[in-house]
């Protein structure tokens, strides 16, 4: 028995679980929502088994580390911490609604790590990562986004209960038009160089800086603008995971890749960078596909489940309890790796973009707080900051170690 | 209305000013804005690499672009004048926004628990009137052992109606947010501690020399400041030929030795992939008696007198001559340590003990073992890790030279010498140098009570509550009336189930 097996069959009943929670919104039939809380369970003592295991592993290999030290590790930790914190939250409000929310989200994580080919290799630890605080910062780290995780599910289905009509349909196409516009700018711009393409990346952070803001600021007057947000969240992220498990298709099949290189110098090279221009331009149409699809159905998709889905309020409520639960821990992580560092190098803190972007995730769950403390705010706009919160910290998580560079570079895709 | 209140005399024109900047300051809007603010600014200096030299930035970006970034200080963005004017204000707005809010906290947590009547009662979120047969001293002793099986301690207040348990818990949970806020204004004092007081530098020490002053990074604001109004003269040396400052120490710091280890192949190899970088540090006084040595690896530095020495990096020392580092004892003798040489390449060394010259050859950074056959074979390699480093000696009998042989350090100790003696190479010593990072910083340890209190401080403030509860028991004829209210201001939900749980316990 390995922990690698172990950690197959967990995915497994994930993937179970996922089908089974998704019927028991559908269906209603408590049996199988019972069953889907056993699998679910059942994974998670599999998974928790397979963790112990592998670390022991670790220990007769003659590397003795903590299984929490690297990409393919943290992944499944983060899994490990949402299915956890789902459960929770699945027996203190006796609602089984959320499942079919977030289990998806575990078990996409986990096949992503299968598909992407994350190395799973027990490997030894740098220098720099021999510390007791490694285990302390990473676990807290860790729960603190799988926290935010189920935040974000929730804040999801709150936005799409909360959408009363779809609006007209400029909205979309105005959306569409956007995608199609700053695509093609950011094809030109990136054939033009390094720097254009930074500049690029710049205006376009701009420009979604500013949406995001408007949103917070006017989402509870203006669903229609909120709903597209949702259909954006919804699209991304589901694009971001097809392509990637694209990527791992091509690359593993057609470009073989050399010893110890990294997975993120090829990162969309099977779509949206593909050599071919025509199968870049299919996956933009596919994309531009699935995003009207989603704009167009989510009102169906919302009188499908609406019966089956607890009052708003609730959602508000959960919404903010993780919250309160994630940024605790958030703040403790970025604690513990400011003692670590200081420990390691004499300096607690020193802007490198993986701690300057998870204080701007501290900022945005800040912000969250205090609105709704002190300045009372509830509902829509709630939604849309928990939201962008969960895109700063994916951002934090994999986008600082894919796009930019810094010291938490041994946290790559290697 | 500022012209209306001075023109009526009503108050001075500082007075005003005051008070329009302290509800300026005491506004949570303005925190929500700087916190966006801040937020948003902060991605700029993780898109621009920071601190990089000049020509990577005009490698990387136009000449016009490079200008505009220098002029706004996107190349050093987080110590830019507004940046750092960004995050006082937002202390500014911490301080007041606290400040503002605390008298008001502080009343409620001393006040003392007053008996409840009519109007506050329908304030109050939780209420529940219980009748019961009987008189008021049964109703008490009920009351009374419900709120104690719930940890609720009571205060009696009697009056013409009747009598009131009165009692509350975790009203020092109120303190939850004053602790986050104050932890936060602890960690910026003490930054800016640290960068008044104390300094970062690097130090490129090779084996077997000794330094007296540390290269700075940043001078210490205060030294600058001091020394800038005469007042003081920084201890800083500004030597043109350096060219870098340099921060004296008051002591001499020596490299005894530095040394990379590798992760071993099942085959007892190094496999090239570094499990820890380690150097030995003695210090001395300027006197040059020694004080005190520590070997020091990542993660594990060495303090002496406030200045703290980190392992960094390490390189090698251009064109220097090393030693050979050899150990040769006796197999026979097993306890002894025996003797320890050090040669020069080229060079050669009588050892008395086994009466055998020992003329070191060649040094090889990568030596292999041919499994089949037990003879090593050395590599040069491009390089400058020493993975698995070999040495080739020569060993005489007077004049004349008996036998040649290749050591690896990895069989150091190994009794694989053809006469009665083993051996030992034990490194190549003095062509390398460690990189330090040196850093002073007198404000971490504010920082670090700031970082506790801001663990502890969120937790209460999320999950803390204070909680009240009245029971008011009246006599109504042959019945008593029993009243239960309560208050909490935070987790609701937990404290209906205990207010449900009391009221259960009461009525039955």
């Amino acid at each position: 028995m390995t922990s690698s097996l172990l950690f197959s069959i967990a995915t497994l009943s994930y993937l179970v679980a996922m089908v089974l929670y998704i019927s028991y919104l559908a269906f209603r039939k408590k049996g199988i929502g019972t069953t889907a809380t056993i699998v679910t369970v059942f994974g998670f003592l599999v998974q928790t088994a397979a963790l112990l295991l592998r670390w022991r592993e670790s220990y007769q290999m003659d590397i003795g580390r903590v299984p929490l030290s690297n990409l393919y590790e943290s992944l499944v930790f983060f899994t490990w911490s949402t299915v956890m914190i789902y459960l929770i939250v699945e027996f203190k409000y006796k609602t089984k609604a959320f499942g079919a929310f977030v289990i998806p989200v575990a078990f996409l994580a986990l096949a992503f790590i299968n598909v992407a080919g994350i190395s799973s290799d027990i490997t030894p630890l740098v220098p720099a990562l021999k510390s007791n605080w490694l285990f302390y910062h990473v676990l807290i780290s860790f729960l603190g986004y799988a926290a935010f995780g189920v935040a974000f599910a929730i804040s999801m289905v709150y936005l799409l209960i909360d959408m009363e009509e779809r609006g007209s349909a400029t909205n979309l196409y105005a959306g569409l038009a956007a995608i199609v516009v700053l695509a093609s700018i950011g094809y030109f711009m990136a054939s033009l160089g390094g720097r254009m393409k930074t500049a690029f990346w710049m205006g376009i952070g701009v420009l979604i800086l500013a949406w995001f803001i408007y949103l917070i600021v006017a989402g509870a007057r203006n669903k229609h603008q909120v709903f597209l947000f949702w259909s954006f969240c919804v699209t991304l992220a589901v694009s971001l995971l097809v392509a990637m498990g694209i990527d791992f298709i091509y690359l593993v099949s057609f470009q073989h890749l050399a010893e110890g290189e990294s997975f993120k110098k090829h990162i969309f090279e099977g779509t949206f960078l593909s050599a071919s221009p025509a199968i870049s331009i299919i996956s933009w149409l596919v994309v531009l596909a699935f995003f009207s699809l989603v704009w167009s159905k989510g009102l169906g998709l919302k009188n499908l489940l609406k019966p089956y889905i607890p009052a708003q309020n609730l959602l508000d409520d959960v919404t903010y309890r993780m919250i309160a639960i994630g940024w605790p821990l958030l703040t403790a992580g970025i604690i513990t790796g400011a003692v670590w560092a200081n420990s390691a190098w004499g300096t607690y803190w020193s802007w490198d973009p993986k701690e300057t972007w998870s204080l701007i995730t501290w900022f945005i769950y800040a912000i969250y707080l205090h609105s709704r403390y002190v300045r009372g705010w509830k509902g829509t706009q709630m939604a849309v900051i928990s939201s962008v919160g969960f895109l700063a910290v994916i951002f934090t998580y994999l986008g600082v170690n894919l796009v930019l560079s810094g010291l938490h570079s041994y946290g790559g895709m290697n | 209305m500022i012209w209306e209140d001075l023109l009526e005399n009503k108050k001075g024109f500082v007075e005003i000013i005051a008070e329009k900047f302290w509800k300026f300051f005491s506004s949570v809007k303005l925190a929500v804005i700087l916190l966006i603010i801040l937020a948003i600014v902060s991605i700029i200096g993780t898109i621009i690499q920071q601190n990089e030299s000049p020509d990577k930035y005009l490698r990387e970006y136009s000449q016009a672009t490079v200008q505009l970034f220098e002029f706004l200080g996107f190349f050093d963005m987080y110590h830019t004048w507004w940046f750092v004017l960004l995050v006082f204000l937002l202390t500014a707005n911490l301080t007041v926004c606290t400040l503002d809010r605390f008298p008001h906290t502080w009343k409620i947590i001393t006040a003392p628990l007053k008996p409840i009547d009519d109007n506050t009662l329908k304030a109050l979120p939780f209420r529940k009137e219980i009748i019961l047969q009987g008189d008021m001293d049964k109703a008490m002793e009920r009351s009374a052992n419900a709120l104690k099986n719930h940890g609720y301690s009571y205060i009696e207040s009697k009056d013409a109606a009747g009598v009131q348990l009165l009692t509350q818990k975790g009203v020092y949970n109120r303190f939850g947010v004053y602790i986050t806020h104050v932890s936060i204004l602890l960690i910026f004092i003490g930054a800016l501690i640290g960068s008044f007081f104390g300094f970062k530098a690097f130090l490129n020490l090779p084996e077997g020399v000794a330094s007296k002053v540390v290269y700075l990074r940043n001078e210490p604001m205060w030294d600058q400041i001091m020394d800038s109004l005469g007042i003081a003269k920084s201890p800083v040396i500004h030597d043109p030929q350096e060219g870098v400052p340099a921060m004296p120490l008051g002591y001499y710091v020596r490299c005894d030795n530095f040394d990379v280890d590798y992760y071993m192949s099942p085959a007892g190899m190094p496999t090239g992939m570094p499990s820890e970088y380690h150097s030995t540090l003695s210090i001395f006084n300027l006197d040059g008696q020694k004080i005190l040595d520590k070997r020091i690896r990542v993660n594990d530095p060495l303090t002496y007198q406030g200045v703290t020495f980190y392992q960094a990096s390490y390189g090698t020392v251009p064109d220097a001559r090393g030693k050979v580092i050899l150990n040769i004892r006796k197999k026979s003798d097993t306890q002894s340590p025996g003797e320890t040489v050090y040669v020069e390449l080229g060079g050669s060394v009588f050892v008395p003990s086994i009466d055998r010259t020992v003329k070191v050859l060649e040094f090889a950074p990568y030596g292999m073992r041919n499994p089949a056959t037990g003879e090593v074979q050395v590599f040069k390699t491009d390089n400058e890790e020493y993975i698995n480093p070999a040495v080739e000696l020569e060993i005489y009998n007077g004049k004349k030279a008996l036998y040649q042989t290749t050591l690896l350090k990895v069989d150091s100790g190994r009794p694989n010498m053809p006469e009665d003696y083993i051996i030992s190479f034990g490194g190549y010593w003095g062509t390398r140098f460690t990189g330090l990072q040196v850093a002073k910083d007198p404000g971490v340890w504010v920082v670090y009570i700031g970082f506790i209190m801001l663990c502890v401080g969120p937790p209460i403030a999320f999950f803390g509550s204070h909680k009240k509860l009245w029971v008011r028991i009246q006599s109504r004829g042959s019945e008593t009336v029993i009243l239960v209210a309560g208050s909490a201001n935070r987790n609701r939900i937990g404290f209906e189930r205990v207010f449900n749980k009391v009221v259960a316990e009461i009525s039955v």
